[in-house]
């Protein structure tokens, strides 16, 4: 069983205010961009499970895919991982489960969805407003990760 | 009696404007249904002049909007509204509809991503008809309105394609003033036949004088809004081709 990771970031699309993703206003500024990343789990053809992600999930015209695991944004102060709870109903992950019926070359063993959220700002500002203004822990699991790699949260 | 033009619209999980969009081609003189993507083969495609995927969020938006849509489209049916449109058939997009479209490859190249600002907009636009003999648009004024309602609506292109489908009419509709950040300010695209037609504003939410925000707002003498005169610029060309078939 082979495992890749492909996070997904719009083209045109640039570093928001965070006071977006927030109850209330920040009291510094802050930055964010938003990017969504797919891991497969598969069995087959690298080759062919790195064709569905491009033909399936990603926008010929405004997406680019990255398959490195690494960020696909640099210069950030920490990101937000969210997804669906284990066991929790993730309609999105079952549409893309059923598009993959008939595709040739290998087959989904497990898929996990993660939305991400980088956050540019001066040290000041910490990610739990963050956590909790957007995730929510009915239905989401989530981690943060520091600019460091390390994960904090 | 008289045979009436046939519309088919194909309904997603999420589709929600059908209903409307059946009842605004049947008030323009079509007749309608409404069939669920589980139901829908080659040949029931057959039965219908027109095709019409009409707004709402198929399968939830998810991964983007309209892309599982088209991935249904292509596995249960292949190229087959390419092979509709090429037998002289029409196809409408609108909305979500116009999304599903455009990753269909029935229109010109490009995508329809989330607005400049990041946030879903619900309200009146002024738009620029930019082809005059357009079967969609021809019984259209110059300048009109329609509501939109949309968080993915903003058009972009591959470098240069978007003034290029400018120049060359299918570029069909434009808003009068940036809405959403689309490039050019497009709107609404056709193909090169013509045959097909995609739109971001939902012309079934403007049939008649009292869907119009201005209540002192007059349009024909019948009363008709500019979302009619949409769907009867494609009755009245489609009734004259059926005119002309033989038997």
């Amino acid at each position: 069983m082979e495992k890749i990771s492909a996070e997904v970031i719009g083209k045109f699309e640039s570093e928001g205010d965070a006071n977006k993703l927030v109850y209330a206003p920040l009291s510094v500024p802050a930055k964010y961009r938003r990017t969504r990343i797919y891991m497969l789990e598969y069995e087959g053809d690298l080759g062919s499970a790195k064709d569905f992600v491009k033909r399936s999930l990603v926008d010929d015209y405004a997406d680019d895919v990255f398959f490195t695991g690494e960020p696909a944004v640099e210069d950030f102060s920490f990101y937000i991982d969210y997804g669906m709870k284990p066991g929790a109903l993730d309609l999105e992950k079952e549409a893309i489960l059923s598009s993959h019926k008939g595709t040739e070359g290998f087959s989904i063993v497990a898929l996990e969805l993660v939305q991400r959220i980088y956050i540019f700002s001066d040290p000041s500002i910490t990610s739990d407003r963050f956590v909790r203004d957007v995730c929510n822990p009915a239905i989401h699991v989530w981690s943060v990760t520091d600019s460091n790699g390390r994960k904090v949260a | 009696m008289e045979k009436r033009p046939h519309a088919l619209l194909l309904k997603f999980p999420g589709t929600n404007c059908d209903a409307e969009t059946s009842r605004a081609l049947e008030e323009a003189g079509f007749s309608s249904e409404i069939l669920p993507i589980a139901c829908v083969d080659e040949k029931s495609l057959g039965s219908a002049q027109l095709i019409v995927l009409s707004g709402g969020f198929s399968y939830g938006d998810y991964v983007m909007a309209g892309r599982l849509a088209q991935l249904e489209i292509e596995r249960r049916v292949g190229d087959a509204l390419m092979k509709f449109r090429d037998g002289g058939g029409y196809l409408l997009g609108i909305c979500n509809g116009f999304q599903i479209l455009t990753k269909l490859g029935l229109l010109p190249e490009g995508s329809l991503i989330n607005n400049t600002s990041g946030r879903f907009i619900c309200r009146w636009v002024r738009l620029e008809r930019r082809v005059d003999d357009n079967p969609f648009l021809s019984g259209l004024p110059d300048n009109f309105e329609l509501p939109i309602a949309h968080a993915e609506g903003r058009f972009v292109a591959p470098d240069g394609a978007a003034d290029k489908y400018m120049d060359e009419g299918l570029a069909a509709l434009v808003y009068s003033e940036d809405v959403n950040g689309s490039t050019n300010r497009i709107a609404g695209l056709t193909d090169r036949s013509g045959r097909v037609l995609g739109l971001m504003p939902h012309p079934e939410r403007f049939l008649w004088d009292s869907h119009h925000y201005d209540q002192d707002w007059r349009g024909d003498s019948d009363g008709k809004g500019s979302g009619y005169q949409m769907f009867k610029s494609i009755h009245n060309t489609i009734s004259g081709e059926m005119a002309h078939e033989p038997g």
